[in-house]
């Protein structure tokens, strides 16, 4: 089955869901409902199923189901969790749309559609980042949003545009092509929000829902980032350009993302804030893996951004369910919380394995090999001290958990499984021995009506403990995909089938084969690089190339599936 | 050169000049419907009927979205702080800087004329995009500079496929919806649609109208308002050595 029933899925539902946000409880009955069928359809995804459509081509990939499913499930949790704490009534639609949105973007084989479609994905934002009613507050971010999302737009659509296209005569091969990938992970920057890109971002924390932020600032973006990664792998990479001076800056930009969003996330007594710069600072990590232009790289900035994006997500719904408990979102008015939610405690844990994690988990591989590939000497150890020092972060909330309860957690709701007081008992006033037969019979049947009728009070009542186990669930999805299970490793190793006319083809021959059947192995030499020129692998901090491999860039297509 | 391309260069340039200096939101709009038609048709090859239709159906929803964000708007927008003229030269310098540079380097698949015009509407996206706190305005520069990068993207690589152009017509009719909700949540919230940050320090006035502006504040160029007379203070025994500032008071804009 190919992606187009996920598509359909996800923008009919988000559609409806949009349609009827007048009826709050509609718009999320639909917006759950769509999710669960996207999920259903995500898992279906084939590798081997392409479709040709208006002159390009949606193909499937064991990467694309993994992201599209656990993405569907994601956003579920998340829009669950949205009924048990506060939410927007634009909020499901906003998920779904953003999914299809950015599986769309991955599914196309033509970069230079795939940014349209990530761009476009991130404008469904704008609906849920003002809120009802308008402030003046949340219409500056939400200007201030759709500023960053036509400039990095713009960006993404200028260097596939530029290299998307035969260039044998180009006379200045290293400025073209370094002013093309300098543009395309400056667009990456800016839809992350990574540092010095973070204002608009910092305030979108602010004013979206949360259960919205990790789409905003996790999902969307990294759809967008992966078009960008595989752009670069096809079209940049297999150059072998001197591009030192541009990954320097990306690496620069990369670096401070990391570093600074740890201790930005550090100072922040505001959950959102604290979620929303660990995003940065995992996103920095991930624009590393532009930096890279390595084969080496392929697989590891793809596992990681699958895996942060996840574990953002969950730290996200477990921000989403402590607010839904304790009604605030400041950590000094949080001290207790974690007797008082046990289960948002074990949460928390999780979701600080998964993000931090140890030597042999694919999360803490991949970030160290990024970080090897890209930085070398001492910044490169702060920058995977900074990831480590996150446990700080963790830890702090652990403390105030444990700490003496304040009056918020003690007039917050507890974990305690409760059952509202709405079963009646009924006397057997029967005499005979059929009558009572009967009468027990009766009370039987109404006894069960009793406790039907009383499941959705019964919801309520629980509803932190229902919303601390959800927060469980998807940190235990977080863990496990850390952790490098559903396979992540083997589908961020596959490579996806090129697509649209590049720099592979000769001068002034443009294809007239369909888009996607020229073999990638051609892609090096069409170009004439300088001879003489450094291979752009290696660390461009360093200087020092790295070995000459064999990689995705220049491997062909068919092992894609 | 295609006399139909020029002709669809020349609307292409006019409307975006009316799109960023027109102080009327309508007029302005209409300049941005300009644009966008126009824009849907340059390309060489044309593009296949069915896209085509699908672009202008989308320019027609993008202008309706926003339409109905500005109805019964009774303030005109800022407009252009140069002016349409500065703005027209702009536009055609940047317009000859695209043609001459058609292909940037390597062997173009599309017409000059859509280099030309994909960079005058970028120039002109640029001051809206970087100075405006018109909400307006920044979302018809974000039109602009998006419809800036697709024309270049046509000069660059020729007509786009079908499947680009359907996505390119959910790229357009999404910024327009996204105008909308943003032009209609500023009137709501301030009932103007200007918006400043509130946690940011109130900007001083334009240099050109001088700290004391005659009687004028301003904020952006086209809100110009009478300056709220200051009740007199207590005698003070020395002259201010320099001009008094505006007060919180006196600027309408100041805090928010």
């Amino acid at each position: 089955m190919t992606v187009l029933p996920f598509l359909a899925i996800t923008f009919g539902a988000a559609a409806a869901s949009l349609l009827l946000r007048a009826n709050a409880r509609m718009a999320a009955a639909i917006g759950i409902a769509g999710l669960l069928a996207a999920a259903a359809a995500a898992a279906r995804i084939r590798p081997e199923d392409t479709l040709a459509i208006g002159g390009s081509e949606l193909a499937g990939s064991e990467y694309l189901r993994l992201f599209a499913l656990i993405g569907s499930l994601v956003a579920l949790a998340l829009t669950v969790l949205g009924l048990a704490s506060v939410s927007h009534r634009n909020a499901p639609g906003v998920l779904l749309a953003g999914m299809g949105s950015a599986v769309l973007a991955l599914a196309l084989t033509d970069a230079r559609i795939g940014v349209l479609a990530a761009t476009a994905g991130g404008l469904f934002g704008v609906l849920v980042t003002i809120a009802s009613p308008a402030t003046p507050r949340s219409v500056v971010v939400a200007s201030r949003e759709l500023r960053a999302l036509a400039v990095a737009g713009v960006l993404a659509i200028l260097a596939t545009a530029w290299i998307g296209r035969p260039l044998g005569g180009l006379a200045v091969v290293p400025e073209v092509f370094g002013f093309a990938y300098l543009g395309f992970a400056a667009a990456v920057a800016i839809r992350f929000g990574a540092i010095p890109f973070h204002f608009w971002a910092a305030r979108l924390a602010d004013a979206a829902p949360e259960v919205t932020l990790p789409m905003l600032m996790a999902w969307g973006p990294a759809a967008f980032a992966i078009v960008a990664l595989t752009w670069a792998d096809q079209s940049v990479a297999p150059l072998l350009l001197p591009l030192t001076a541009e990954r320097v800056a990306i690496v620069a930009v990369g670096a401070a993302s990391a570093v600074l969003g740890i201790v930005a996330a550090a100072i922040q007594d505001d959950l959102e804030h604290v979620v929303g710069y660990t995003i940065i600072a995992d996103a920095g990590i991930a624009i590393l893996g532009l930096a890279a232009l390595s084969p080496e790289a392929w697989s590891p900035a793809r596992e990681w951004i699958l895996v942060f994006i996840t574990v953002r997500s969950a730290f996200a719904a477990w921000a989403v369910a402590m607010r839904g408990a304790f009604r605030t979102r400041r950590i000094s008015e949080l001290g207790g919380w974690a007797v008082r939610a046990p289960l948002l405690a074990v949460a928390l844990v999780l979701v600080a394995a998964a993000a931090v994690g140890f030597p042999g988990l694919v999360a803490w591989e991949a970030r160290a090999s990024l970080v090897d590939l890209t930085i070398a000497g001492p910044i490169g150890i702060i920058v995977v001290v900074s990831s480590v020092a996150q446990l700080a972060i963790y830890g702090r909330l652990l403390v105030v958990g444990l700490s003496k309860p304040s009056a918020a957690v003690v007039a917050g709701l507890s974990e305690r499984p409760t059952w509202p007081d709405i079963v009646e008992g009924r006397r057997v006033v029967g005499l005979s021995r059929a009558e009572r037969a009967f009468e027990r019979g009766g009370h039987a049947i109404g006894g069960s009506l009793d406790v039907l009728w009383g499941i959705p009070a019964a919801i309520r009542a629980n509803r932190a403990l229902l919303a601390g186990a959800i927060a469980v669930l998807v940190a235990a999805l977080a863990l496990s995909l850390s952790a490098g299970g559903f396979g992540i490793v083997e589908a961020s190793q596959a490579v996806p089938v090129p697509g649209g006319p590049g720099p592979a083809e000769g001068p002034g021959a443009p294809s007239s084969e369909p888009p996607g059947s020229s073999s990638p192995a051609e892609s090096p030499g069409s170009v004439s690089a300088p001879a003489s020129a450094p291979p752009s692998s290696g660390s461009p901090v360093s200087g020092e190339p790295a070995p000459p491999s064999v990689g995705p860039s220049v491997q062909p297509s068919a092992s894609a599936s | 050169m295609n006399v139909l391309l020029a002709g669809l260069t020349a609307a292409v340039l006019a409307g975006a000049v009316v799109a960023v200096s027109a102080r009327e939101a309508r007029a302005s709009l209409l300049g941005l419907l300009v644009v966008l038609l126009a824009s849907s048709l340059l390309a060489d090859p044309l593009p296949r009927p069915l896209p085509l239709a699908a672009r202008i159906a989308a320019a027609l929803l993008a202008a309706r979205l926003i339409s109905i964000s500005i109805r019964g708007l009774d303030r005109p927008t800022a407009g252009s702080r140069l002016g349409w003229p500065v703005e027209a030269l702009a536009a055609v310098a940047a317009g000859v800087v695209g043609f001459g540079t058609h292909g940037l380097g390597a062997t173009p698949l599309g017409p000059a004329l859509a280099s030309a015009a994909g960079c005058a509407v970028g120039i002109l996206a640029a001051a809206p995009m970087v100075t405006s706190r018109d909400v307006y305005r920044l979302g018809t520069g974000a039109m602009l500079l998006l419809v800036g990068g697709l024309l270049i993207r046509v000069g660059l690589g020729g007509t786009p496929s079908d499947l680009e152009q359907l996505v390119t017509c959910g790229l357009i009719a999404g910024v327009g919806g996204a105008v909308a909700v943003v032009v209609r949540a500023a009137r709501a919230a301030t009932g103007d649609l200007s918006v400043g940050d509130d946690t940011a320090a109130p900007r001083p006035p334009s240099r050109h109208l001088g700290r004391s502006g005659g009687g004028i504040t301003a904020r952006d160029a086209a809100h110009l308002e009478p300056v709220a007379p200051v009740a007199p203070g207590p005698a003070s025994p020395e002259a201010p050595a320099r001009p008094r500032r505006r007060t919180p008071a006196a600027d309408p804009f100041a805090g928010r």
